[in-house]
């Protein structure tokens, strides 16, 4: 009778300790996905925040790679225009959407920019990568370490970060959004696609000048 | 028509210019040295290329010395075709880790290599010509 109430103690304790763990988890590192956003036929809701005001007429969807050149020079070079005239008066939003396929880094990096998005730095860790981002592919800049270093520059809480990035939280997110981005024929980075307000979609790849996306969205509004 | 197709060729697998949805250009800051030795290897291939041609119809004599205008030419243009684009992407997909690998090495070395195969286009460019001038001498 005493050994039966030994083990019965023993397992609601662990059940306790278990439920326990779980519960201070969830709270510190809930996902918060609307599991249901969509862009013209495109899934984003394993995508990126959306970057502009959500009721925007049109959506700017990227598929894109934190190592890819292309994607740093459009970066650098046409997107501040797009977004200074676009995005920030509320004509169109963006959302990123993860085309990692480049070097083994490229979908830890991924992973990371997610890490960051539990913390509400989304967008600040994304642009921090960018801005980051070395000649070379795979030569250990994008790397765990310094994804980790990325984070502490940006003041996130890094037990949280560090725990969320190694123990590979968001890696079936990153890979459902490569298989995105394959889906809708993204076969280069950045691939865009454009999302009107009728849903008129249209699709092209390169880090495209300005002059392209103003021509593509001025006929669209 | 060899300089203009290798110039736009590789213009476009290096994303300094686009044809769809529109056509356009631009050279991003930080790239104009990628751009002027892609010029440079489109001027000497079309040099080196129907040099070698001609001195194979003509001469019938060996075909050895066209082997480093079409190799410079051929690892020129692959060095320009950024991993991050069609190819690069098409490589990847099919064969993987070993594609990866192979595609970040021509995109982490494309300048050394696109200079490499100025200077293999450029030394066929002067053998070949050396090579016309004394077999194409008429014998009096």
């Amino acid at each position: 009778m005493i050994k039966k109430g030994i083990i019965v103690g023993i397992v609601l304790a662990i059940a306790g300790i278990s439920f326990f763990g779980y519960y201070s988890y969830s709270l510190n590192e809930t996902v918060n996905l609307d599991m249901g956003r969509t862009h013209g036929n495109v899934s984003t809701a394993m995508g990126s925040p959306l970057l502009g005001d959500p009721s925007a007429p049109i959506t700017i969807i990227e598929f894109g790679d934190y190592q890819c050149h292309a994607c740093y020079n459009w970066f650098h070079t046409h997107k501040p225009a797009i977004y200074e005239n676009y995005i920030a008066t509320g004509k169109a939003n963006l959302v990123f959407v993860d085309l990692a396929f480049l070097g083994h880094d490229s979908p830890i990096a991924a992973q990371a920019s997610y890490c960051a998005e539990d913390q509400g730095m989304y967008w600040e860790y994304h642009d921090l990568l960018y801005n980051s981002q070395e000649s070379k592919i795979d030569n250990g800049w994008a790397n765990s370490e310094r994804l980790k270093a990325f984070a502490f520059n940006l003041d996130l809480d890094m037990t949280l970060f560090e725990s969320c990035l190694d123990s590979g939280k968001y890696s079936k997110r990153v890979q459902y959004n490569i298989g995105e981005a394959k889906k809708h024929g993204a076969r280069a980075t950045p691939t865009f696609i454009i999302v009107g307000p009728e849903n008129q979609q249209e699709q092209f790849q390169g880090g495209q000048p300005y002059t392209t996306f103003k021509q593509i969205m001025d006929n669209m509004i | 028509m060899i300089f203009v197709s290798m110039l736009v060729g590789l213009l476009y697998l290096s994303e300094f210019f686009f044809i769809d949805p529109f056509i356009a250009g631009h050279i991003p800051q930080g790239t104009e040295f990628g751009f002027v030795l892609i010029v440079i290897l489109s001027v000497l291939s079309a040099l080196v290329l129907p040099m070698n041609v001609y001195r194979i119809n003509i001469l019938k004599n060996s075909k050895r010395k066209i082997g480093g205008g079409v190799f410079g030419s051929f690892i020129g243009a692959f060095a320009g075709a950024c991993s991050c684009g069609p190819v690069g992407f098409a490589i990847i997909s099919t064969f993987g880790s070993v594609g990866a690998t192979s595609m970040a090495f021509l995109t982490n070395y494309e300048i050394p290599i696109r200079i490499a195969a100025i200077g293999l286009l450029a030394l066929t460019y002067f053998t070949t010509t050396k090579s016309l001038k004394v077999e194409c001498k008429l014998n009096p």
